[in-house]
């Protein structure tokens, strides 16, 4: 140890000297040394936009903070002019305090700021490191500690007994079977060689069961063979916001051990961004394992069984106007934006998109934790301005969010903004919208629940492939002629909308780049055609920053979208899919 | 289940819940300020009864190393052990554990109890390594037993495979 180090060092700021060298991974150092303190960053924020005379609130400056540690033991510029490069270490507790209330009272970790820099920098991964240090010597708000305490102990964040746990449950199945009047309907607890094993966020158990209600109404009616597990069934994980890896890869261990001891073949994540995020993305980085199961959210289970016509729904039944609120785990972190509004097409006759959406759209502000941390709620309520605002233009009466940490934080914001809204997840909107009688359940035989397949998945579909390179029309014709569809082909918009006219295809992939009339433009008039207006249209980009340019029309989105280079299996599946779907949305009219 | 011998009493590793097991006595490993808190506290609280952390208000502090007791409430343990465990990497965390286990131990032997229930002390949230946790229980607890004590059954109660594990190791002679 060094006479610089041990001027001013306690054992806290060694402690988290240590941990800071193991988290130096090459892309983490990349984010410490990648910063050029361009300013980008500072538009993508919440908490700056609605603090716009505080210069603490910048995603750079909260970065910056671990910078100086980095700096200070690690980088040569630290060693050498450390007055230039600001390397510094904390001081004192107070110094850790105030690195608290920057780390957990600022910031979200919502990785906007981190899309957003032209430099790749991962301020919110920065962040998140910055909160394990301090948790790791014991610096962090009391909710924090709270949560992470009940999590460690107790097998779930919100402290629910297992006697409460499975109490609930009870009571669910009841609710459920007098409902429905099926005993069947009861939920399943510990069976073994299921399909599905459903796990869930203890808010659920703890303070809203009615989506667990809605989850088994939706099993039943599908007739799916499934479970939930009596422990290892809280599929979220604090060690994500904490920054507590050993808390992290501990949760998803346990969801793990009971997939494993009770042999389901696929686990289903209820609606839980940061759920969906810690057991399917990061929960084997942090557990150090493989494993041999599906894992997907509740959401593309919900989807599969529309699409298999297993459940059938009526999306007449929903009177109100619905927007989609993206929470940033599902949509920023895993890529989760279409699925979603596919499925909310499928039960609201009148759903409009808030702006800016999908991977763009704005915190709901309880993520990162926020919600558990109570003395930060005024800024937080205040940086949610931002949200207010998206959610007051849409004009909808239901925010639909897949998250039921964004559900917490939307409805606090709402009550705050007295918005006059309320907020749903997909799960209530598709149990509520369920036609029974349609229903898998209620054929009892599964034969016919598997719809019968052509012998060629696009066998007899007519599709106009657009776009402007001939290589790619010669790929896609080829891919999709084997798969059985009829192809037209045109190299510009104007062709490719004469075209759509005269042969009235069954559906259009079309390029956004392109020279002459662009696909932007292109489907701009297509929607607003009407004798061509109901033709499917699945984008196929290279480049997929001009998605937004789409959504900014006032119009309806497209059916579709697939990034460049596109797979063979994938775009037929796709397009299989968007023709399914469009068939479904035809067939209650 | 793993288990040591040491002369006529006996130490186990079992899973479950450790304040939810019908034994005499377990140990619960408390803040400075015994306040019952979250986690196994909220447990203790939730399935005990306002009772527990009444009477823990009588204590006020609790100095890391040291154990005090209170009635188990509507628990199905008579007794709780409450013990203010090294916390956050802090120094001589190896010392400290060892000196909060002979306390628990102490108090167990002054209330006459037979059967006692340990958890991995420090170890999830106040970041004390697994390994050495139940390492210093099992080392601590075995010199314990080989002395004059009412305690006849150790119970090193893990609440997942995670925490078993370690518990195992240590008491086959590992780590």
């Amino acid at each position: 140890m060094s006479a610089r180090e041990n001027k001013d060092t306690t054992y806290k700021i060694q402690v988290m000297r240590d941990i800071l060298a193991k988290k130096l991974t090459r892309s983490v150092v990349g984010s410490l040394v990648a910063c050029v303190h361009c300013g980008m960053c500072n538009e993508a924020c919440h908490y700056v936009l609605t603090h716009p005379d505080e210069p603490k609130m910048t995603p750079s400056f909260k970065a910056d903070q671990l910078r100086k540690l980095f700096k200070y033991n690690y980088d040569w510029t630290g060693r050498v002019i450390p007055w230039w490069v600001g390397a510094k270490e904390p001081l004192s507790d107070a110094d850790l305090e105030a690195l608290k209330d920057i780390a957990f009272g600022t910031c979200t970790n919502c990785r906007r700021c981190t899309l957003n820099c032209p430099m790749g920098v991962d301020t919110a991964t920065l962040n998140r490191i910055m909160r394990g240090l301090l948790s790791a010597v014991g610096v962090m708000p009391e909710g924090v500690r709270v949560v992470s305490k009940d999590q460690w102990e107790v097998g779930n964040q919100m402290g629910v007994l297992k006697e409460d746990y499975l109490e609930t449950l009870d009571w669910m199945s009841e609710e459920l079977v007098n409902e429905v009047g099926d005993e069947s309907a009861r939920i399943p607890i510990d069976k073994p060689g299921t399909e599905v094993m459903y796990t869930i966020n203890p808010r659920e158990a703890k303070y809203d069961p009615r989506t667990i209600a809605a989850a088994a109404k939706i099993f039943w009616a599908a007739g799916e063979s499934w479970t939930m597990p009596s422990e290892g069934w809280d599929q979220t994980n604090f060690g994500l916001f904490s920054g507590d890896d050993q808390l992290g890869g501990a949760s998803a261990r346990r969801v793990y051990e009971k997939m494993k001891e009770l042999g389901a073949k696929r686990l289903v994540i209820s609606e839980c961004g940061h759920g969906y995020r810690s057991t399917r993305c990061e929960g084997p980085n942090w557990v150090g394992i493989d494993q041999d199961w599906e894992m997907e959210s509740s959401v593309f289970t919900m989807l599969r069984y529309l699409q298999e016509g297993r459940i059938r729904v009526d999306r007449n039944k929903l009177d109100r106007r619905t927007t989609y609120h993206d929470s940033c785990n599902l949509a920023r972190s895993c890529g989760i934006t279409e699925e979603p509004r596919e499925l909310l097409r499928m039960v609201s006759n009148d759903f409009v998109e808030m702006v800016p959406n999908r991977a763009e759209n704005f915190c709901c502000t309880g993520g990162g934790g926020a919600m558990s941390m109570s003395e930060y709620t005024p800024r937080r309520l205040k940086s949610a301005k931002v949200k207010a605002d998206q959610i007051a233009a849409t004009g909808a009466k239901i925010v639909v969010t897949s998250c039921h940490n964004c559900v917490d934080g939307l409805s606090d914001l709402i009550k705050h903004y007295k918005l006059g809204c309320e907020v749903k997840q997909l799960v209530e909107l598709v149990a509520d919208a369920l036609v029974i009688e349609d229903c898998a359940v209620m054929r009892k035989s599964k034969a016919v629940v598997e719809m019968p397949k052509p012998a060629l998945p696009l066998h007899g579909r007519r599709i106009l492939v657009v776009d402007d390179e001939p290589d790619v029309r010669v790929f896609l014709r080829t891919v999709l002629e084997d798969a059985g569809a009829e192809i037209y082909e045109a190299p510009d918009g104007d062709h490719a909308l004469a075209m759509a006219r005269k042969h009235k295809p069954d559906l259009i992939t079309l390029d956004l780049s392109m020279e002459g009339k662009d696909g932007v433009s292109t489907f701009a008039e297509l929607r607003s055609d009407a004798e061509i207006a109901g033709i499917p249209v699945c984008i196929v980009t290279g480049h997929p920053e001009f998605r937004e340019l789409i959504y900014q029309r006032a119009v309806p989105v497209p059916d579709g979208y697939m990034d460049k280079p596109v797979k063979d299996a994938e775009l037929v599946d796709n397009l299989h899919r968007i023709l399914g779907l469009a068939e479904h949305h035809k067939a209650p009219d | 289940m793993a288990e040591r011998k040491v002369g006529d009493k006996i130490i186990k590793v079992i899973r479950g819940d450790i304040t939810d097991l019908p034994v005499e006595a377990f140990v619960y490993d408390i803040t400075a300020d015994c306040k019952l808190s979250s986690g196994y506290g909220g447990a203790i609280a939730s399935r005990g009864g306002k009772a527990i952390q009444d009477e823990l208000a009588t204590f006020g502090t609790l100095a890391t190393g040291e154990a005090t007791v209170t009635s188990g409430g509507n628990l199905k343990a008579k007794l709780i052990i409450h013990v203010n465990g090294p916390k956050f990497h802090e120094p001589d965390t190896k010392v400290k554990l060892a000196r909060t286990v002979q306390s628990a131990l102490r108090q167990a032997d002054e209330n006459g109890i037979t059967v006692v229930a340990f958890p991995p002390i420090g170890a999830g949230l106040y970041q004390v390594p697994l390994d050495l946790s139940a390492k210093v229980i099992v080392d601590t607890v075995s010199e314990h037993l080989k002395n004059s004590t009412t305690i006849k059954e150790v119970l090193l109660v893990a609440f997942d495979a995670r925490e078993y594990k370690p518990f195992e190791v240590a008491i086959n002679g590992g780590n």
